[in-house]
């Protein structure tokens, strides 16, 4: 008897494969969380390590070779094998699209060919930007795009708008029926949610970003990927060298009479003349499976003919490059106006400012690990480039002494990883108390919370007691008046996390060199608005800077 | 007559504008309530008593030190009844090794689970409100991993759940009249009270009293500053009247002299081996001030404990028995 194993169309294979893959990130994702230990075993920054976009350009931005970055190599190496698989075959956010294609109806037009040529224009304008020191990454690269909107926006969201009903039912409903809920809700907490709701500035820009590349696929399937993408735009440069091809080059003439495949190919890959762009094609092979005669092949034979021509001129690559030659300028504006901000404090680790921008890639990543929520976006207070990038909000939360986890995902060593001991004495910024807010000083009474918080073990807050007239009782009482040890403070802010003060606190973390030298006493308790404001200091001008 | 049984087989269809709005209100009533005033038990779990015995103990095995220091006491059996839903509250506040006494102690905490299993307990739960992130701080202070060895599925050290703060009202309070407690730990039919001895630069010490400040809810350092009746001190007595524990059993295995309450240096550390437990927080607050070289009376919060009736802070009228 003749056994035959049942055929499986390469279509099932592919959708294995994509499912597998996003299913590993959003377990990476969310496995990027602190579970109590001092380290984070996976990370979804494997993705950023995989992608040679952000190699590339941070390469590029930073002028170093980045040994983490190394996965990109196996990328590019892949590709010029198998060409851009990567796009159909591995890509979360592909992967989704597609996704999110089944639910959308199907289209009739061609693709407007014009959008294909932008991705071409994208890559070179980060690029060129990049060698420039003016990273702009974070708004097109595919995975910044997708992990920032995710970590930023959709995971806290989602959070909220799950816990609520449970919430409301916990406090609301009889016992009987809350005891189900919970239980349920306990099984969702430990599986599905976030540790913490967490809240981020602006998240609703990360968020309109990634919507955007959703919304694009009402227009063309796979828009993004076609059009936008840089990342895809660099594999597909790659993939006109590759050696896996598609045989027949082009669409034969039954395909295009019956099943015009300028519209059913996924990516648009087939030209108006039917030629196929191998910087288009992402090796989805439905054509293997939907081909009625079992044409084509993918092979690695010597193509007999050239490949279709290149779709971007040489004339839009000059233009990229001029128009990536002239955003650093423009970026620059913010820094010549009024130089970084004083309380512009990065990450513990993080690399001296330009540096620092060069390297990270707005990712999202030590956002979402925070424990306490502390690192926020920056909108456009760091320049244009700067946005997305991370900054330390005191009065959100705090640095904890033994906690090195931002440092661990980071992609790119932007935040370098410090040993502990390294880390726990890393000046981020200095604390300085506004004593107009401070409770000791205002109303006479101690307060100590500052103190009491301060994780080091010497203490870098102490008091001086002061026996003083209570403003209300008219009683002799003794204030404990705190101060700040200049030498020891490292800027961690969890004193100004829990500064019990209403909106304000009455201790602010600035950047050391932004604080006046008079107000950097130990002995003194100065506050920074009595204090002339010193030159700007930024460690290398962009642009001209002259005070702020 | 027609009308009103149309109106009660469609009531949305033919609903005026006035029922619309009643309905509305009831609806939407549900999404807009705020959580309920708890009712906290009138009587305390454990009423102050002429005599209190505290019992005191050394050694350096954890474990069998507190099953000797609780004979005295009668054993486990008067604290815990069989059946009982109890609530283990050790200091668990801070991102520290178990050696650096800033908490309970894993070993003290682990043992006196077990005490409460084998008295019968239906469930015992461990939990406290952390200073610090709560992830860091359970797993720096080794509670979560002992009390996961005791393998009991009766017993659990949780993340505290911000959801399960209600307000209760203190209706015995002088500094303050209202705060939210953890539900978990308010409706327990048992609260065992388990601090560490500590320096603290506003209570001077915080002791058995203080630890009441692990199952608060809300903006807690708001609490720190005030003076007179709205002093920290007075609140935290305050707060004693709503919740005062079955039993507190005081860690002394190793007390923090200097740099409280988070401490963070060896030096500041002193090894004590020292356990001990009374029905009376008031009188184990003012036995430990003894440790640190200090009068009960130079303590403010064992004060305003005594003045509000919560306890004996004179030793001469404790009947302290050494183990």
């Amino acid at each position: 008897m003749n056994f035959r194993l049942p055929h499986i169309p390469w279509k099932w294979w592919r959708r294995a494969a994509q499912l597998l893959c996003l299913f590993i990130f959003l377990w990476l994702f969310r496995k990027t969380e602190s579970d109590g230990g001092p380290t984070i075993a996976f990370g979804a920054n494997i993705l950023f390590r995989l992608d040679p976009l952000v190699a590339a350009s941070a390469v590029l931005a930073g002028v170093k070779l980045i040994a983490a970055l190394w996965p990109a190599l196996v990328t590019v190496a892949l590709t010029l094998v198998l060409g851009r698989f990567f796009c159909g075959w591995i890509c979360p956010l592909g992967t989704l699209l597609d996704i999110t294609n089944h639910a959308l109806p199907e289209k009739a037009a061609p693709p407007d060919r014009r959008w294909r040529v932008v991705k071409f224009f994208l890559l070179g304008l980060v690029l060129t930007s990049a060698v420039l020191g003016c990273q702009l990454i974070g708004y097109f690269d595919p995975f910044s795009i997708l992990v920032r909107g995710m970590a930023i926006a959709l995971d806290p969201w989602l959070n909220r708008a799950v816990t609520a009903p449970f919430t409301l039912i916990y406090q609301q409903a009889p016992e009987s029926v809350s005891d189900i809920t919970e239980a349920i809700y306990a099984f969702l907490k430990t599986r599905l949610l976030p540790f913490q709701q967490n809240s981020f500035a602006f998240s609703i820009v990360s968020f309109a970003l990634l919507a955007a590349v959703f919304a694009l696929e009402l227009v063309e399937r796979r828009f993004w990927c076609r059009n936008l993408c840089p990342t895809g735009a660099l594999l597909g440069i790659l993939s006109r060298f590759s050696l896996l091809r598609r045989f027949p080059a082009r669409a034969c003439g039954r395909c295009k009479a019956e099943t015009d495949y300028t519209v059913r190919c996924r990516m648009g890959a087939f030209n108006e003349r039917g030629l196929l762009q191998p910087e288009s094609c992402n090796l989805c092979l439905d054509c293997l499976d939907d081909c009625p005669i079992d044409l084509p092949k993918f092979t690695f034979d010597k193509p007999k003919t050239a490949p279709a021509p290149f779709e971007p001129s040489r004339r839009l690559f000059l233009g990229s490059v001029v128009t990536g030659m002239a955003l650093p300028l423009v970026s620059g504006a913010v820094h010549a106006a009024r130089g970084l901000p004083a309380d512009l404090i990065r990450p513990p680790g993080a690399l001296p400012e330009p540096e620092f921008l060069d390297l990270c890639v707005r990712c999202g990543e030590c956002m979402k690990v925070c424990t306490t929520n502390a690192l926020q976006p920056v909108l456009l207070e760091a320049g244009l480039d700067g946005a997305f990038s991370p900054k330390f909000v005191g009065r959100i939360g705090y640095c904890e002494y033994n906690c090195t986890l931002c440092a661990q995902v980071c992609p790119t060593g932007a935040i370098a990883l410090l040993p502990l001991s390294v880390k726990q004495k890393f000046i981020m910024g200095k604390a300085v108390f506004d004593k107009k807010l401070c409770i000791p000083f205002v109303k006479n009474e101690s307060c100590i919370t500052c103190e009491e918080h301060c994780p080091l073990p010497e203490k870098a807050i102490r008091f001086r007691d002061v026996e003083l007239i209570h403003p209300v009782t008219k009683q002799r009482v003794i204030a404990k008046r705190p101060y700040i040890v200049w030498s020891l403070c490292t800027g961690c802010g969890i004193c100004e996390t829990k500064c019990p003060t209403e909106v304000k606190s009455a201790v602010h973390m600035f950047r050391e060199e932004a604080i006046p030298a008079a107000v950097r006493n130990d002995a003194e308790i100065m506050d920074m608005v009595s204090q002339p404001a010193p030159p700007s200091s930024e460690p290398k001008p962009r642009a001209n800077s002259d005070g702020y | 007559m027609k009308t009103t049984s149309v109106s009660a087989v469609a009531p949305i269809v033919t609903s005026n504008r006035r029922q619309f709005i009643s309905r509305l209100t009831a609806w939407s009533a549900g999404l807009l309530a705020a959580p309920p005033i708890f009712q906290a038990f009138p009587q305390s779990l454990n009423a102050a008593t002429a005599e209190p015995i505290l019992s005191v103990g050394k050694g350096t095995d954890y474990e069998a030190l507190l099953v000797k220091v609780f004979e005295p006491l009668g054993g486990i059996a008067p604290f815990v009844k069989k059946g009982a839903r109890v609530v283990i509250k050790p200091n668990m506040s801070w991102d520290r090794k178990p050696e650096l006494a800033a908490n309970t102690h894993p070993l003290l905490v682990k043992a006196m689970a077990r005490l409460c299993l084998q008295a019968g307990a239906s469930k015992v739960m461990v939990f406290d409100r952390t200073c610090q992130d709560m992830r860091l701080c359970y797993a720096s202070c080794g509670t979560p991993a002992a009390i996961e060895s005791l393998n009991d599925p009766r017993v659990a050290c949780t993340f505290v759940d911000d959801r399960k703060f209600v307000p209760v009202k203190i209706k015995k309070g002088k500094g303050i009249a209202e705060w939210e407690f953890y539900k978990d730990a308010v409706t327990a039919d048992c609260y065992i009270n388990m601090p560490i001895a500590k320096d603290h630069k506003l209570a001077r010490l915080t002791l058995g009293l203080k630890n009441i400040m692990g199952i608060l809810g809300g903006k807690r350092n708001a609490l720190h500053p005030g003076t007179g009746d709205q002093s920290l001190n007075q609140k935290i007595a305050d707060f004693n009247t709503v919740l005062t524990p079955t039993i507190t059993v005081m860690d002394a295995t190793r007390i923090l002299l200097r740099n409280g309450p988070s401490g963070g240096k060896q030096d500041d550390v002193k090894e004590l081996h020292t356990v001990f437990a009374s029905a009376d927080t008031v009188a184990t607050d003012a036995y430990a001030s003894t440790l640190f070289g200090l009068k009960p009376d130079e303590l403010e919060t064992t004060k305003a404990g005594f003045a509000m009736g919560l306890g004996q802070m004179d030793l001469n009228k404790v009947k302290v028995v050494k183990v």
